[in-house]
């Protein structure tokens, strides 16, 4: 199962954005990225990338990192950019039988790809250093509802076990026959809506079970606590850099637009 | 079905956010109104757990096998609680798989979410449009088109977004075209999350009706 193999999101660590509290490292970084996601030059691509490897170098986050966790979302946007090229744009580089490599769809397959390289690696940056508990209880202290930071937390907390379930599940589906013998289309999947009706059947009745146990430990009898400061020494370099670099990024980029 | 990072302008993202920003304080409120959010909130996690997971399974479709969105059926049996679940799951691929992208965020939630609610109440009318028919071919038609209006809507937004929020060349025609294309080959998809909206709505309503019913 896909979910399983990037659990360990978190790298511990003690640089500098290690330490950095949590509320101004997710309102900078993400500050950042929508700077770069206003990017509409190709001349601002190497500032843009300079300032995000930086980002990951000061992380010290290791490299193995950002290669075991690049390829998937990265096999979409070749995926989705990889047309462009071929269909986007007037001054033909090259033709050959009925294709024709246009100068305009590289430009724009360039920009949306180095777009995307940058703010992915902008969000590892975030991920990486930053505990998930501890980015939810940022978040919550932002001012996001506390049902959702609940069911976040909750979903969390489950979602690997309810994989282990689905896995277990299929196997003995498998164990039964299933996927062994030819069998007709409709058996096929009458058999996975019974799976997954009967994942979410013990997901319901698990639920019964972990509201009956949270609300022994005394859930909804007293108000939310306050919330502590967010663990991390609130580093005022990193912030004063990372939105020095968003501002110059965006006044780079209406510049250009300008002129 | 999930646009990634650095495919959309700045003002497309900030606008997804600002719509998905309005979109949650309707369901929050929605929520309060409609139910006790104390006992629905470990329900309402855990379904999305396992819609999460579930959206794992590939159903085979000789010579292929796909993936199913299951956004309708999130409407249908989340109801209000879609919205909430819809996004905490984009959040979590976001950030467990790298699958779409935190800009991207609201306007991948407005993509899926709206698209579940509205499924949601589609199903619901089920009561009113359904009661001259017999119940179980009742439950089968509106759990159908649900299901397949869900993903069809979401298909729908999803290659307008990534046709006209791209800033190609491409004549206006061509991209009609595109469109229209997209949609047709996506309707075998579309017909296909029906068809497993009313096998699992059947299955549930031999084994624990109470969760169709809300």
């Amino acid at each position: 199962m896909a979910v399983s193999l990037h659990a360990d999101v978190y790298i511990p660590g003690q640089s500098a954005i290690h330490r950095w509290a949590a509320r101004p490292k997710l309102l900078s970084l993400l500050g950042l990225m929508f700077a770069i996601a206003m990017v509409r030059h190709l001349v601002l691509l190497p500032w843009v990338f300079g300032v995000v490897i930086s980002l990951y170098l000061w992380s010290q986050l290791p490299f193995t990192y950002l290669c075991r966790r690049l390829p998937y979302p990265g096999l979409f946007i070749v995926a989705m950019v990889g047309l462009l090229p071929w269909i986007s744009g007037e001054t033909v580089l090259w033709q050959g039988w009925i294709f024709s490599l246009r100068l305009e769809g590289i430009q724009m397959a360039a920009l949306i790809a180095g777009r995307f390289l940058a703010i992915l690696t902008t969000g590892f940056v975030l991920l990486g250093t930053t505990p998930f508990l501890t980015l939810l209880e940022a978040m919550r202290s932002l001012g996001i509802p506390t049902l959702l930071t609940d069911m976040t937390l909750l979903t969390y907390r489950y979602l690997f076990d309810v994989a282990n379930q689905l896995a277990t599940m299929r196997q003995a589906m498998e164990l039964r026959g299933y996927g062994h013998s030819r069998q007709t289309l409709r058996r096929h999947w009458n058999w996975l809506a019974a799976l997954f009706g009967s994942l979410l059947l013990r997901s319901y009745e698990q639920s019964q079970r972990v509201y009956s146990a949270m609300r022994l430990r005394g859930y909804g009898q007293q108000p939310p606590r306050a919330l502590q400061r967010t663990a991390g020494a609130a580093l005022t370099l990193p912030t004063i850099l990372t939105l020095t670099a968003a501002v110059s990024v965006v006044i780079c980029e209406l510049s250009l637009a300008s002129l | 079905m999930h646009i990634p990072d650095g495919i959309l302008p700045a003002p497309v993202c900030v606008a997804g956010y600002a719509i998905a920003g309005g979109m949650t304080w309707v369901a929050l409120k929605q929520i309060k109104k409609t139910s006790d959010s104390q006992v629905e909130v470990p329900k309402a996690a855990l379904m999305a757990a396992a819609f999460f997971v579930g959206s794992s399974l590939s159903l085979p479709v000789p010579p292929v096998s796909v993936h199913l969105v299951l956004n309708g059926l999130l409407g249908i049996v989340l109801g209000w609680y879609a919205w909430p679940a819809i996004l905490i799951g984009l959040l979590l691929q976001a950030i467990l798989l790298g699958h779409g992208g935190v800009t991207t965020l609201g306007v991948d939630a407005v993509m899926m979410g709206i698209p579940a609610l509205l499924a949601g109440q589609l199903f619901q009318l089920r009561h009113y449009l359904g009661k001259s028919l017999p119940p179980k071919v009742s439950l089968g038609l509106f759990s159908f088109v649900a299901g397949a209006f869900g993903v069809g809507l979401s298909a729908l937004v999803f290659f307008a977004l990534v046709i006209f929020a791209i800033p190609s060349t491409l004549e206006q025609s061509t991209e009609k075209s595109f469109l229209t294309a997209l949609m047709l080959g996506h309707i075998p998809l579309i017909f296909l999350e029906g068809v497993f909206a009313v096998l699992l709505c059947f299955f549930l309503l031999r084994v624990k009706p109470e969760l169709l019913e809300r």
